[in-house]
């Protein structure tokens, strides 16, 4: 089941980027008090990802976040939102975009004259969506945010959760392509909490809606597919954290990585590739020069000597090891005998990983050992 | 079951007190306006106010006389000719003293007052001006009159409804019974007004000429039924045109008169300048209200424009308030307004009176001080900026 949600984690995208982020510099001011606050930013998100955007105030992330929302210019550099560019559009061609979006900001901004349900509907009105069909939404909405009972009371008679509430259903009542939200539950106790991530969840899921969230609330950090941590405007570290704690667990599974710490799993899965063979395919030929070290995560393969098959592998078994620590060309064919996907480090890879572990280096050396 | 949120409704009245204050504000500047005119349209009218109730075509008068207090006549007798004249269905005098007539009750000095004398036998009044012609029959006693109810106090008389009548008094020296009263109001040359008999009228005014009677102020002029009265003034025109008699329909009559005092006085420019301040007044009030409304609600706004609102929705929004808020004001404006002309009739004598095309007027006005102070809190609006939002 793991290996699975796996395998479909490592599926490349047929889909376009939701959220193209190109080399993007970013400044303040001008003349001589101009000041960058963005550095060769690059990003990459893809529709129904579930992006959790982290790092210490002054980063950068929510001039990230307003530049990708347009609601700021991009000056340098290329920004594609929903498949448009963002450089040099006009106003009438961004507020147009804008309908696709959903924003959520820490302050909820609502409005004193209206109601929550009219509040709300300032997002359906704009959409165009009509009464008969709003309305019922509307009331489903804020009904599960638990504001049942206060759907027709005004901000003053809400508390400060409530009104959170109501500004999160405003931002997705009319189920954005894309959401961007600013400290989404920081205002919310737990379970409205969970129940404001678990619509994200379904937004991803159902709508293929890309959600980027700001955040430090470390209540919610399960849900993310994918960790982007800025510091002084540079994008210090892009995770997908999904897919990788998804293989941490499968690799954890494998003999040859059980007595790994965490930490190290964690690398090694940071780094690791997942290719897939069809059957019959050749994995490595016999004389090539070895650059990567193979475990095999699903199927079976045929070792191969001079053309006269050897031995058969399978789930977990590795092979390329020698190649890469005696710095000797492949000393086998491997074939895949049924359709096979393997987990690939490279030699880089491969080197931190023995570095950054004994044991992975003694038990590698004692199946090179006994391999012999 | 509305399929809009009424967003420039509610934001305007939800909150009762600025709303109040918010109406406050633009009735202030309804008042203003209407003061102003009010006073510049009852100024004017009062002057032909008379001449409005006369029953007549046109009218004939001295081709000098550039007012109704300009004391030009012109002699009696050319009536007796116009009266033969085709298309002629009556003709009558009407005699006015603007100038030494002096009236009071009992002690105190004698004040100037104008006086009316017209033919008791004839219509001169229009079917209209009840109060005149049903107290007909009691000026034909020698030495009565009635007296403009709308006169200032200082002559002595007390004319409210529930003053009994007649009231004694002397007019030139020579006593006078006030036997009934009658609507015209004052103006600028004249503190009240008297209408008698012209027998009445001779004996008081006998140094006019050696007959008082013989020279006349106005001539009304009624043409029969089925004449053009454009070419029976042209007629009396060609025909009197040696004796410098000017022949004017009534409306032009008033139009004149209306036009000497707004040209040869500064009436007409002071009021305007005071509606002008009253609209810039209101300007400024309304822009407060509605810019101090935008400023509080520029995180609401912002939020707006990110959410892809266009400023297209701004402007009409603002407008839409604008307009709300003119409409809610003129209301309270204008019924203080009435009160007020109430007021200011009883301490001035001058008639205050609300009109219909007055109001249309200060309407439009005040519309459009909204929507000019709309348009100025736009302003502010459109830089709301959602980026400042995160």
């Amino acid at each position: 089941m793991d290996l699975e949600s796996l395998i479909s984690a490592w599926e490349p995208h047929e889909d376009a980027l939701s959220v193209d982020v190109d080399h993007l510099d970013h400044f303040y001011g001008s003349g001589d008090t101009k000041k960058q606050v963005l550095f060769d930013n690059c990003l990459k998100i893809y529709p129904g990802e579930i992006v959790i955007m982290t790092g210490p105030s002054g980063s950068g992330k929510t001039t990230l976040l307003t530049l990708i929302g347009t609601l700021r210019n991009v000056q340098q550099g290329s920004l594609r939102i929903l498949g448009h560019e963002l450089k040099g559009v006009n106003q009438d061609d961004s507020n147009i975009l804008r309908k696709s979006i959903g924003f959520i900001f820490q302050a909820h901004n609502l409005f004193e004259s209206l109601t929550a349900f009219q509040n709300v509907q300032m997002s359906t009105e704009l959409q165009g969506i009509p009464m008969d069909t709003a309305r019922p939404k509307i009331d489903a909405l804020l009904t599960r945010l638990d504001l049942g009972k206060r759907i027709q009371y005004k901000p003053k008679s809400l508390s400060g959760g409530q009104k959170q509430r109501v500004a999160v259903a405003r931002g997705l009542i009319h189920q954005p392509k894309l959401v961007l939200a600013d400290e989404p539950t920081a205002a919310l106790d737990a379970k409205s909490g969970r129940e404001v991530v678990t619509i994200f969840q379904e937004l991803a899921k159902e709508h293929k809606s890309t959600i980027l969230i700001v955040t430090h609330d470390d209540r919610i950090l399960d849900v993310a597919d994918r960790i982007v941590r800025m510091e002084d405007g540079y994008i210090c570290s892009n995770v997908l954290v999904r897919r990788n704690a998804l293989t941490c667990k499968v690799l954890h599974g494998f003999d040859i990585f059980k007595s790994l710490t965490p930490q190290v799993i964690s690398n090694v899965a940071e780094k690791v590739k997942l290719k897939r063979y069809a059957a019959g395919e050749v994995i490595i030929q016999q004389g090539d020069v070895g650059e990567e070290f193979f475990v095999i995560g699903m199927g079976e393969v045929d070792i191969e000597i001079d053309g006269k098959q050897i031995k058969q592998m399978g789930q977990g078994a590795f092979f390329g090891e020698k190649s890469l620590v005696e710095n000797q060309p492949r000393s086998a064919t491997v074939r895949a005998r049924t359709q096979v996907a393997c987990f690939v480090l490279s030699k880089d890879a491969f080197q931190s990983a023995i570095e950054s572990s004994a044991t992975f280096e003694e038990e590698l050396r004692k199946a090179i050992f006994t391999r012999r | 079951m509305n399929s809009q949120v009424p967003l420039a409704w509610l934001n305007l009245t939800h909150d009762r007190r600025k709303l109040a204050i918010a109406i406050g504000g633009v009735a202030f500047a309804v008042i203003l306006m209407f003061q102003q005119r009010g006073f510049n349209d009852a100024l004017f009218e009062s002057t032909v106010a008379i001449v409005r109730e006369l029953d007549c075509d046109l009218i004939l008068v001295n081709s000098s006389r550039f007012a109704l207090s300009n004391e030009v006549r012109f002699p009696t007798s050319i009536l007796q000719m116009v009266a033969s004249m085709p298309g002629v269905e009556m003709t009558e005098p009407i005699f006015v003293e603007n100038v030494a007539a002096r009236l009071r009750r009992s002690t105190g000095p004698a004040r100037p007052i104008r006086v009316f004398g017209i033919n008791l036998e004839k219509r001169v009044f229009l079917d209209g001006s009840q109060d005149i012609r049903s107290q007909a029959s009691k000026l034909r006693h020698p030495n009565s009159a009635l007296m403009d109810r709308l006169s200032k106090s200082h002559y002595g008389f007390a004319l409210g409804a529930q003053d009994g009548l007649p009231q004694t008094g002397e007019l030139n020296g020579k006593a006078i019974q006030v036997v009934g009263t009658f609507e015209n109001g004052c103006d600028f040359a004249n503190d009240g007004n008297l209408l008698m008999s012209k027998e009445s009228f001779s004996s008081y005014f006998g140094y006019r000429a050696l007959d008082p009677l013989s020279v006349a102020d106005l001539g009304i002029v009624r043409v029969a039924r089925n004449q053009s009265v454009l070419e029976v003034a042209k007629r009396l025109r060609k025909a009197f045109e040696k004796d410098e008699v000017a022949v004017l329909t009534r409306q032009q009559f008033i139009d004149k008169e209306i036009r000497f005092w707004s040209q040869n006085t500064p009436i007409g420019p002071i009021f305007m300048v005071g509606v002008i301040i009253g609209f810039v007044v209101g300007v400024i009030i309304c822009y407060q209200i509605l810019a101090n409304d935008i400023s509080e609600h520029m995180g609401e706004f912002a939020t707006l424009k990110a959410m892809g609102y266009t400023n297209r929705y701004f402007f009409a929004m603002v407008i839409r308030q604008a307009v709300y808020l003119a409409m809610l004001g003129f209301i309270p404006g204008l019924l203080f307004s009435l009160a007020l002309f109430k007021l200011n009739s009883s301490l001035t004598g001058l008639i205050m009176r609300m009109t219909l095309p007055g109001a249309g007027l200060i309407l439009v006005a005040t519309l459009v001080m909204c929507i000019v102070s709309g348009l100025l809190a736009l302003r502010k609006l459109l830089t709301a900026d959602p980026a400042s939002l995160f």
